[in-house]
């Protein structure tokens, strides 16, 4: 077991490596809440593989369609509702890169959930009746995401972007593709990826470290396979697809989003997650004179968000916002970027804003379910959480300049944009 | 956790509630007010005139530079509607002191903020800045018409709307298009006057802190000097509005939008109001619709695969339950009848044991919760206030354990739908 303890925010990690080679996570907390996070590297972009020189295309929205049914038990129980009559709060989620099972209890009874909640991740149980029986809850899932604007602007942005790669493709797949997945695809999938290797466990609650360490072990039944599984991704171009894609809803204000596809570089992922939030606070946060001057304007009402979105295949940054006047807008911000790279940073802006993201760091620890959520999350993009102070003192303005100039390219630039109807 | 309260002044109260849980301090201040026709605009056009600056901090970009030097503390306000009253919020978040990396006083800052804000805005020549009144009112306008772009929270609005019409609960929290062009600055600044002088404040901490030196700092806020006593019963709403009688045969309202998946209201009223029964609807409506192992879940959802998201709602306030579903179009009629048909297995108390005990686990998960999650701590206590009820987890706890089956049947008996409400295409 591996111990690392930060100090500055008094939080102690444990890790350890389960003897079948699962990588287990523990953040002790003294609260009554408790949080397991169970992420396999297995998401929507993994849709063709080969399975020892085989080679296997599955139908869009498998790894989705997987999550749901996984829950399915052979006793005819569903795991879902035996969580929950325990009163734990039992979820999972699908992203392009992962999914995740996980539970939350907040009545004492969590060695008694992880009895349900490990039987069912190991024991997966698809049946003809039971994978058909699901098929009209998700194409609602799918038409009640098609109703969301926000959605719609991301899906987009990503199009005009990615020529190949499958982030392209919805998380959960169309109702034609899902159409295709039987109970043999399901098991295929599943035997190819949701092995040891591929896992990693986040606990954060009120634990003795070494205790969950033998309650899991004790509960573990899944073994590491001799199949070789490679996953298969298209040569993605660097350009991209295309610069403008423009939808239209039943909405009172159009929706905009700007899209930088980036290059995929292995470097320091939290130095640049860090510089990339720095950037853009100066450019267009809460105490920018960009969005004063938009807001006074009438061309803003709230802030834009900013996500960075990275993997081995991917990477690129989106500015969402609001406006009836979003050419004006994404304008006025296209100028500041330039504006930024002509004059660099000012050092008072510069600490102002690394002492906000200070804060924002300490709070992330306030919540057992986003500390779990965050560290596995981040298992997955490779990075470790507790480097972050480290990497915190140590950016400079010099870096994030570098990272301005490297990102904020106007020819790798796409606009999307969901006007009114 | 421990809570105390204490008076600042006839009508202004603080509320303490101790906690070593969190890596943050959360302040709430909250101003409430009757939820009227007359009124309910302008409550919504204040809270959005009072975030643009201080007679302290001038602008909006003086407050945020403020706020991110104190480690980027969180400020947000907002509109409530709580039963018949509205809630005017201001909230703030902050890390807690031993973290600051310069031995800086971050709660007392903010705190001092958040007051600054709540009692002290810019005027000039003693009104409301003209143009800054304009502008909020055209982003108020926006915000109302937005209403239609999540369909689902329209589809629930509307179906309150149709039950209670335009009074009390039935309003809209953010007001109306027709009432901004009567509202000036002079007429604002006089409505804010009023209201900060005679309305009921509250204001909620919670946090790890020292409970003398932060009652002698708000004692000693100028701001809180300036506020006079007020009595509190004039402001709180003590009219119960009672939703509209609809014939049982004339309850369906459908109306047409452009959407793609189905979105279902119905609207239901308990019979039964006072306390005790409280409990035994919110257990209620456990089993009915919230989770995985309510009836409508497991028949709407999992059995006939009707709907991805099905769930009922009990507003405590008013004594309403609204069941809230996505569902394909052609689908509308098999889904109110298996709506209906659950409904009906809740009246003959043909629920099943393990349901009923999982709802009462499920309940006392969400209790918990008021302790481990800060912000749901203070909206728990915020809504005690607000009802004038002081009920004490352990009491909650207590309280939900006691119920039996019998009583749930008996709330069952009492439900009656008012409303059904489809938004299609």
């Amino acid at each position: 077991m591996q111990t690392i303890e930060n100090s500055q925010i008094q939080e102690k990690i444990y890790t350890q490596k389960l003897s079948n080679g699962i990588k287990l996570i523990i953040i002790p907390k003294k609260t009554q809440k408790k949080y397991i996070i169970w992420g396999i590297k297995y998401g929507s972009i993994d849709h063709r593989f080969k399975v020892n020189e085989k080679e296997i295309q599955v139908p869009d929205g498998i790894a989705h369609y997987m999550e749901h049914k996984l829950f399915e038990q052979e006793n005819g129980t569903n795991s879902l509702d035996v969580l929950s009559s325990l009163g734990v709060n039992a979820n999972a989620y699908t992203t392009n890169n992962h999914t995740a099972y996980l539970f939350e209890d907040n009545n004492n009874k969590f060695f008694e959930a992880l009895d349900e909640f490990m039987n069912y991740v190991q024991n997966p149980y698809f049946t003809v009746e039971n994978v058909e029986k699901e098929r009209g809850i998700i194409e609602q899932e799918i038409m009640m995401y098609d109703d969301y604007p926000d959605w719609k602007v991301y899906m987009n942005a990503i199009k005009a972007m990615y020529h190949n790669n499958p982030i392209n493709i919805d998380v959960a797949g169309t109702k034609e593709t899902i159409a295709e997945i039987t109970k043999d695809k399901l098991y295929e999938t599943y035997h190819a990826f949701y092995t040891p290797d591929n896992m990693a466990i986040v606990v954060c609650g009120d634990f003795e470290p070494e205790q969950v360490i033998q309650e899991i072990e004790k509960r573990m039944t899944l073994k590491n396979t001799n199949q070789t599984v490679k996953r298969l991704y298209e040569e993605e171009p660097e350009q991209i697809v295309k610069k403008r894609e423009e939808a239209k809803m039943n909405i009172s204000m159009p929706l905009f989003m700007i899209g930088y596809k980036d290059e995929i570089t292995c470097e320091n992922q939290i130095k640049k997650d860090l510089a990339l939030d720095i950037l853009f606070n100066i450019l267009i946060g809460d105490s920018s004179e960009l969005y004063q001057s938009l807001y006074e304007e009438g061309l803003l009402q709230s802030e834009p968000t900013f996500i960075y979105e990275n993997s081995k295949t991917y990477s690129h940054i989106l500015i969402q916002g609001q406006s009836e006047k979003y050419d004006q807008v994404i304008q006025k911000i296209e100028t500041g970027i330039e504006t930024l790279k002509k004059n660099g940073i000012q050092d008072d802006v510069f600490d102002r804003i690394k002492k906000k993201l200070y804060g924002e760091y300490v709070k992330s620890y306030n919540d057992v379910g986003a500390v779990a959520t965050s560290f596995i999350q981040n298992y997955f993009r490779e990075i470790n959480p507790l480097d972050y102070f480290e990497e915190f003192k140590n950016l400079d303005k010099s870096y994030t300049m570098q990272i301005l100039n490297d990102v904020f390219k106007p020819e790798k630039q796409v606009v999307s944009i969901v006007k009114s109807k | 956790m421990e809570k105390r309260d204490f008076e600042i002044k006839q009508g202004i109260k603080a509320h303490f509630i101790k906690t070593d849980l969190f890596k943050t301090n959360m302040i709430s201040c909250i101003i409430t007010v009757p939820l009227t026709r007359e009124n309910v605009t302008k409550n919504a056009l204040i809270v959005s005139m009072l975030r643009r600056g201080t007679a302290n901090f001038k602008t909006q970009l003086d407050l945020s530079k403020e706020l991110e030097n104190l480690y980027g503390a969180a400020f947000e306000c907002g509109i409530d509607k709580y039963g018949d009253n509205q809630i005017l919020r201001f909230y703030m978040d902050s890390i807690h002191d031993k973290f600051a990396l310069n031995n800086e006083e971050i709660l007392k800052s903010t705190m001092n903020i958040l007051l600054d804000i709540v009692c002290n805005p810019l005027l000039e020549n003693g009104t409301f800045k003209e143009e800054y009144l304009k502008l909020e009112k055209e982003n108020l306008a926006k915000i109302i018409k937005s209403k239609i772009d999540d369909k689902d929270l329209y589809a629930y609005e509307t179906c309150i709307s149709k039950m209670y019409g335009d009074t009390g609960f039935g309003l809209y929290k953010y007001g109306y298009l027709e009432d901004l062009d009567n509202i000036t600055v002079a007429n604002l600044t006089e409505y804010y006057n009023n209201l900060i002088q005679n309305s009921k404040i509250d204001l909620f901490i919670s946090g790890d802190f020292e409970e003398e030196n932060l009652k002698n700092s708000i004692l000693n806020n100028e701001n809180i000097q300036k506020l006079r006593p007020r009595i509190e019963n004039y402001i709180l709403n003590n009219e119960f509005t009672e939703s509209k009688d609809i014939p049982e045969n004339q309850n369906e309202v459908i109306e047409q939008m452009d959407v793609t998946q189905g979105k279902l209201v119905i609207g239901m009223d308990v019979g039964a109001k006072c306390d005790k029964l409280q409990f035994k609807t919110l257990l209620y409506n456990i089993i009915l619709g919230s989770g995985a192992n309510s009836l409508l879940f497991q028949n709407v959802r999992e059995k006939e695969s009707l709907a991805y998201s099905i769930k009922s709602v009990y507003v405590k306030q008013k004594g309403n339950i609204f069941i809230r579903a996505g569902i394909e179009i052609p689908n509308f009629e098999k889904a109110v009848e298996l709506i209906k048909a659950q409904l009906e297995i809740m009246k003959k108390g043909e629920f099943s044991d393990e349901d009923f005990a999982a709802a009462k686990e499920y309940v006392k998960s969400g209790i918990v919760a008021i302790e481990t999650e800060q912000d749901t701590g203070i909206v728990y206590y915020i809504g005690q206030e607000i009802s004038k009820t002081n009920t004490s987890i352990e009491e909650y706890l207590t309280n939900i354990e006691e119920i039996t089956r019998e009583d749930i049947i008996e709330i069952a008996n009492s439900v009656k739908i008012n409303t059904i409400y489809f938004l299609k295409n």
